[in-house]
């Protein structure tokens, strides 16, 4: 992920410590394995009353994949966990088939220049949970075949269930357009 | 320190800095694909390669049809015979310049582009660039040749695309020939990934940016290999004549040299008079320092070459390396001149780059060699100072040609 | 839509990329970190690296080569298989740069850290890898520590029946590097339906490619020794088979020499 976003022009700190994180313009929650130990994490560093805070000022926030799950009230992966609650909505298990691997297509549901010029690029997709959430929230989905949210958005918090990180050319210029907009607003 | 294990037929050793393989009988990729040479129908390969190259013909004449990237040396006189003469086409040469031209270097070149009646293009890069890399390289991984692989490997790929001539047709592929990483029926083509693997120990040029801060942009974007976007709407591809001919670099410089004059010359580090006549450096201190990082020189990728072809035993290949791996350098003082250093200087850089694994120091200036020829079994019936060891390659000339033991960086070369 | 994919496969043995013929031949290639780098910047739709000689030697996973492959800045998806013994393994594989796993001895010593490491990691991280081939009337499943060959075991069907694993890699290891090798029925007679497979071993020319990517189970195909041979293979894999559910074809442009075409 850093390597990424230092490919494309973006300074990088990686960091679980608030006084690093309060100088960054925008906070980016990356995500790999499963949604308690994550939320887990989150609260043995007391980052989850940091980011809720953040998010009510404003402060643009970016998940990626089981990043975008945490921003949601509550996943049911494993067993009941809440989670930050920054966009209203649960996080359920995908219906057959269970699991979403491979590249994808978005498409944009709502008009959004941070998303409309990668709409119908294909990005990565690893992942067997899906948000599920009003559709004011959706920005983008993905067809597993029926369609799943695969970008939310409530103000300046952001989930991305791909990889853009692992999406080539096409996350590469997501990344870029999202930060930049992002970092001006 | 591992062991490295022999192949049981050449001379090679699972340190192969290319890579090598042994299978359960203890021989070595290299000499298992080499024994398709004997085993393949050539006239069914020559037949595909006429296929192959058919559709590059430009039948009103108007653009080349292909490009040949030559020296004064390498086999370049064999593949333009093969281009030219026997496939029909019409190439455009092209030859990246290097500053240790030898005198018959430049020689052997002005009398290829003369006797096959080619046109030529040269590149040349300024001496400050060039000698900027060299110092970079030399310090930190123990090359003087970096420059000069980049820019034979790359340029003919620059020219390809600029010109919008698609077809390069090398000679023989090195991984190929000598540790067997491919077959000759997997048709290898040139690839960006081989030439930054293997010809530029894993750093292309934007690498070199990152690693020195001494090094600049204009110091080596000439170094870049062309992007991907640009190859494909050329259609860029490198063939390797070696996949389709019964490849023999003894046997075609021999017959080069009675057909078309290709003059020669020996070596003191090695038995071999065909090869590397135009640079002072390449047999001379550039080989030595393989010496010294690999434990192994030159000598031994042309002994194991002839022991393949059944031309030496094994036993005279290694009498022959013996003889020839521990030569002093002639050609030392002109390169520190070159570079600006001096010979202390050099030879601690040198030092530097002695593989422990093979060299070990057992007091100032004195080290003990312990490589790919000290570590064979202890074969007591190999004496170094054996006189009867075949002399099987014939030197027609010399480096110097007419004229001193000097760098010639652009020569006239006829007469 | 949901594409299938090409899997780009690299090859390790005692530290070298390699080919690999039948399990038994091999032909040195280069430095791994050079072969991945290459699929990256082609644009394969995932990277395999299988490290062989691990289990063998009872090694666990090459940390080091992986750290040194997250290093190069790869955005392409990585999969690691090689010597990953326990859950733990499978963590610092994970944590070292690969985004999801294959898992071959594991399958014959330790279900339970199979099962472990789908619960820790998520089953769409876990990729069972059968070495298979066709006795003229059912697929065998090879043990390569052994040598030997039995019928798939239930308990190893179960996992991928119930969700354990989220694909199963399919190796025709018989006719690995072979041109046209690939034995279809080990696809079609398969022994469970519903289950997505890799298929892998002796895939080189377009029509094998198509047929398989038309069957509904297969999810992926993967190349290793076929992909070496020319530039730009991915790309011109994938312009060959045009109409197929495929991502399109990419070529990296960063400093462009011609300014139209």
């Amino acid at each position: 992920m850093a390597h990424s976003l230092r490919d494309i022009g973006f300074r990088v700190r990686v960091s679980a410590d608030m006084e690093v994180l309060n100088e960054v313009d925008i906070l980016l929650l990356p995500g790999v394995g499963a949604y308690p130990s994550a939320m887990r994490a989150l609260h043995e560093r007391g980052l989850v009353h940091y980011l809720q805070d953040q998010a009510r000022e404003q402060r643009p926030i970016i998940g990626i994949c089981l990043g975008m799950q945490l921003l949601a009230s509550a996943s049911h992966e494993l067993h009941y966990t809440v989670g930050l609650d920054l966009i209203p909505g649960e996080v359920v298990p995908l219906t057959e088939p269970k699991w979403h691997i491979g590249w994808n297509t978005i498409e944009c549901v709502q008009d959004d220049p941070l998303f409309g010029p990668s709409d119908g690029q294909a990005f990565y997709f690893n992942h067997s949970f899906m948000y599920q959430g009003p559709a004011e929230y959706q920005v983008c989905v993905s067809r597993h075949p029926t369609p799943i949210p695969s970008v939310i958005r409530r103000g300046n918090i952001i989930g991305l269930q791909f990889h853009p990180e692992k999406s080539q050319a096409a996350g590469k210029a997501l990344l870029k357009n999202i930060i930049s907009r992002l970092a001006h607003a | 320190m591992s062991d490295i294990k022999f192949c049981k037929r050449c001379l090679y050793s699972s340190a192969h800095p290319l890579g090598l393989t042994l299978d359960e009988e203890g021989i070595c990729s290299g000499c298992r694909i080499h024994e398709e040479k004997d085993t393949l129908d050539w006239d069914e390969r020559w037949s595909m390669l006429d296929a192959l190259v058919k559709p590059y013909r430009n039948p009103d004449g108007k653009n080349y049809d292909c490009i040949v990237p030559v020296t004064g040396a390498q086999d370049s006189y064999y593949i333009v015979h093969l281009v030219k003469e026997r496939l029909g086409m019409n190439p455009l040469l092209v030859t990246y310049n290097k500053y240790f031209n030898t005198p018959l270097g430049i020689r052997n070149l002005a009398n290829l582009r003369i006797r096959f009646n080619c046109d030529i293009l040269y590149q040349n890069i300024n001496p400050i660039s060039v000698k900027k890399i060299t110092r970079s390289t030399l310090h930190r991984f123990g090359s003087i040749y970096w420059p000069i692989l980049a820019g034979q490997t790359v340029f003919p790929v620059q020219t390809a695309v600029r010109h919008k001539i698609p077809l390069i047709v090398w000679g023989a592929h090195q991984g190929l020939e000598q540790v067997g990483m491919f077959s000759h029926e997997h048709e290898i083509e040139m690839t960006r990934r081989y030439r930054k693997d293997h010809d530029l120990m894993g750093h292309e040029a934007d690498d070199l940016l990152s690693i020195f801060d001494t090094l600049k942009e204009e110091d080596v974007w000439q170094y870049r290999y062309p992007d991907d976007r640009d190859l494909n709407a050329v259609g860029v591809r490198g063939i390797y004549l070696g996949n389709y001919v019964r490849w023999d670099p003894k046997a075609q410089h021999e017959q080069m040299m009675r057909e078309y004059d290709y003059k020669t010359s020996a070596f003191n580090r090695t038995f071999d008079c065909y090869d590397h006549v135009d640079c002072f450096n390449y047999m001379d201190l550039h080989d030595q320092i393989k010496l010294y990082k690999h434990g192994y020189s030159k000598v031994t990728d042309h002994a194991s070459r002839e022991i393949r072809f059944g031309r030496l035993t094994r036993e005279e290949g290694l009498a022959l390396v013996r003889k020839h791996e521990q030569a002093p350098l002639k050609y030392l003082d002109q390169f520190c001149e070159w570079l600006g250093v001096n010979r202390r200087s050099m030879q601690f850089l040198m030092d530097h780059h002695r593989n422990p694994s093979f060299w070990t120091k057992t007091a100032p200036g004195n080290w003990d060699f312990n490589g790919w020829s000290a570590q064979h079994s202890k074969n007591a019936s190999v004496d170094p100072m054996r006189t009867d060891l075949p002399d099987i390659f014939e030197a027609n000339d010399y480096l110097e040609y007419n004229h001193d033991s000097k760098y010639i960086t652009i020569g006239k070369g006829w007469p | 839509m949901l594409k299938k994919r090409l899997v780009g496969v690299v090859t390790v043995k005692d530290g070298w990329a390699v080919q690999s013929f039948g399990y038994k031949r091999y032909l040195p290639l280069g430095k791994p970190e050079c072969l991945v780098e290459n699929l990256d910047r082609w644009g394969a739709d995932e990277i395999l690296v299988q490290v062989i000689d691990r289990s063998v030697n009872g090694s666990n996973p090459d940390f080091e080569l992986l750290e040194r492959l997250g290093r190069l800045g790869l955005e392409t998806p990585l999969i690691y298989g090689g010597g990953i013994r326990s859950v733990d393994d499978g963590v610092r594989a994970i944590q070292s740069g690969a985004d999801r796993l294959v898992v071959d001895s594991l399958l014959h010593d330790d279900l339970a850290a199979v099962r472990g490491l789908s619960e820790r990691l998520g089953a769409q991280a876990i990729i069972a890898a059968l070495p298979l081939s066709w006795n003229g009337e059912h697929v065998e499943w090879l043990d390569y520590r052994h040598g030997s060959s039995s019928s798939i075991s239930v308990e190893v069907l179960s996992l991928a029946e119930t969700g354990i694993v989220s694909e199963i890699l399919v190796i025709d290891w018989m006719h690995e590097g072979h041109q046209d090798g690939f034995e279809q029925n080990l696809i079609r007679n398969f022994p469970l339906s519903g289950v997505p497979l890799i298929a892998f071993g002796g895939i080189s020319n377009s029509n094998q490619m198509a047929e398989l990517l038309q069957m509904p189970n297969i999810s992926a195909i993967a190349a290793g020794n076929f992909l070496s041979y020319r530039e730009h293979a991915v790309q011109k894999y994938k312009e060959a088979l045009s109409g197929m559910p495929l991502r399109l074809s990419a070529y990296e442009s960063k400093y462009p020499t011609l300014t139209h075409v």
